[in-house]
């Protein structure tokens, strides 16, 4: 069962890997954060199996952070980066 | 070489790739980002080693409320960013460079000169982990036995709050932090805004009830709650508080004015400041925490809401 998980947290890392090579892609801001979104779920995926892996349990509360703290700054991204979206033309309204 | 080694060893390449990535890039916003991905990595790297309290930090601070600080810094700076053209000089870059490269040379050279075994006090703190009857050896370093600097650092976060509220102009002073937000009340920010903070406050309250025995404590129990404090601002559901709140200023110094009360308390009746008598040890170190964590949590709210631009009155 170890390898097996052990092997899933390869797969899962190698996909954050896949993630990094978007953020250094880009080409736009937006591109940028859901590839940092989704390196926060994989992140999370990791932790969930590391923490059973190798049995430290206090990995799930990390997980639990990473959660709640991806949400909110993908939020803050929206946000702040909305002004300049309005500038390139896509949908104002939503915000101010 | 077991299989790993060999994570470890992509997970460490691939911090360092992008963390030169995040030096390198020329574009602010880009390297925001680039942070927060980093961050997040960073957090696994100390769960591998088994500091899962600099994990729950890291995540916190790192990849959650330092991102989004350095998000709003970059869109802020983004307009004088486009109307410059010339960037800083070669000169200014080298001397950057060199000296941040110094620097690293240095820490790297500390910990490569280390005698080994490397000279350690956590054996004496796992023998005096029954004197404060909490299990946790990070929570018994900064609540007991270097309580002295954990009350410090409470008091450089006032000190960062009162020169983030410096800035604000005359006429802003005493009123509230940031823009007013404003959103659809049925869209789906004012959803999740509804949604995601009492799930948020009682992850915030468990991770510091569970620092006394387990990773976690005060500090980022508050990161977790000051995060959906903003959610609601951001959703447009409440308003910043006005900084000349009598409440507001009350909360931010319960915290280390608590702390302090205790310690004075252990020179009166104890042997020596912020000597905890043995019987109440956990019952005091509980209660300091909680106000810290009401304290740490305003602080990072209005470190993130930033210096007051309306005056209270609109």
């Amino acid at each position: 069962m170890t390898e097996f998980l052990t092997a899933a947290v390869g797969l899962i890392l190698a996909m954050l890997g896949l993630g990094l090579v978007s953020i250094l892609r880009g080409p736009t801001d937006a591109d940028r954060m859901m590839a940092a979104q989704l390196i926060g779920t994989a992140g999370i995926a990791v932790l969930l199996l590391l923490g059973t892996v190798t049995g430290v349990p206090a990995a799930v509360d990390v997980a639990l952070i990473l959660a709640l703290l991806a949400t909110f700054a993908s939020i803050a991204f929206v946000k702040k980066g909305l002004s300049r979206l309005e500038t390139d033309g896509a949908d104002p309204g939503e915000d101010r | 070489m077991n299989i790993a080694t060999v994570f470890e060893i992509a997970l460490a390449a691939v911090v360092l790739g992008l963390a030169i990535w995040t030096i390198a890039v020329p574009d602010t916003y880009s390297a925001t980002v680039g942070f927060i991905a980093y961050g997040l990595l960073v957090a696994l790297i100390w769960v591998r080693l088994d500091a899962v309290d600099v994990a729950l930090t890291e995540a916190a601070i790192g990849g959650g409320l330092g991102g989004v600080l350095l998000l709003g810094a970059a869109a802020r700076l983004r307009d004088t960013e486009a109307m410059t053209t010339e960037g800083p000089s070669l000169i200014v870059r080298l001397s950057a460079a060199i000296l941040s490269a110094s620097i690293a040379a240095a820490l790297a050279v500390t910990i490569l000169l280390l005698p080994d075994p490397a000279p350690t006090l956590a054996p004496a703190v796992v023998a005096n982990a029954g004197a404060t009857g909490m299990t946790n050896p990070v929570t018994n370093v900064l609540m007991a036995f270097r309580g002295m600097d954990t009350m410090l650092e409470k008091v450089v976060l006032l000190l960062a709050i009162v020169g983030v509220w410096s800035l604000a102009s005359d006429q802003a002073w005493g009123g509230r932090p940031g823009p007013r937000h404003q959103a659809d009340p049925n869209g789906v920010l004012a959803f999740l805004a509804r949604l995601l903070p009492p799930a948020g406050i009682v992850v915030g309250i468990y991770i510091l009830w569970t620092g006394a025995d387990h990773p976690g404590g005060a500090f980022q129990g508050g990161a977790v709650l000051a995060s959906m404090w903003l959610l609601v601002i951001m959703a447009g559901l409440v308003d910043t508080p006005p900084v000349r709140s009598r409440w507001l200023r009350l909360i931010l110094v319960a915290g280390p004015g608590l702390f302090l009360a205790v310690g004075l308390g252990g020179l009166c009746f104890g042997s020596a400041f912020l000597a905890y008598p043995v019987a109440f040890a956990k019952p005091l170190i509980l209660s300091i925490e909680v106000a810290m964590l009401l304290t740490i949590a305003t602080t990072l709210g209005l470190l993130l809401a930033g210096a007051p631009e309306r005056s209270a009155e609109r």
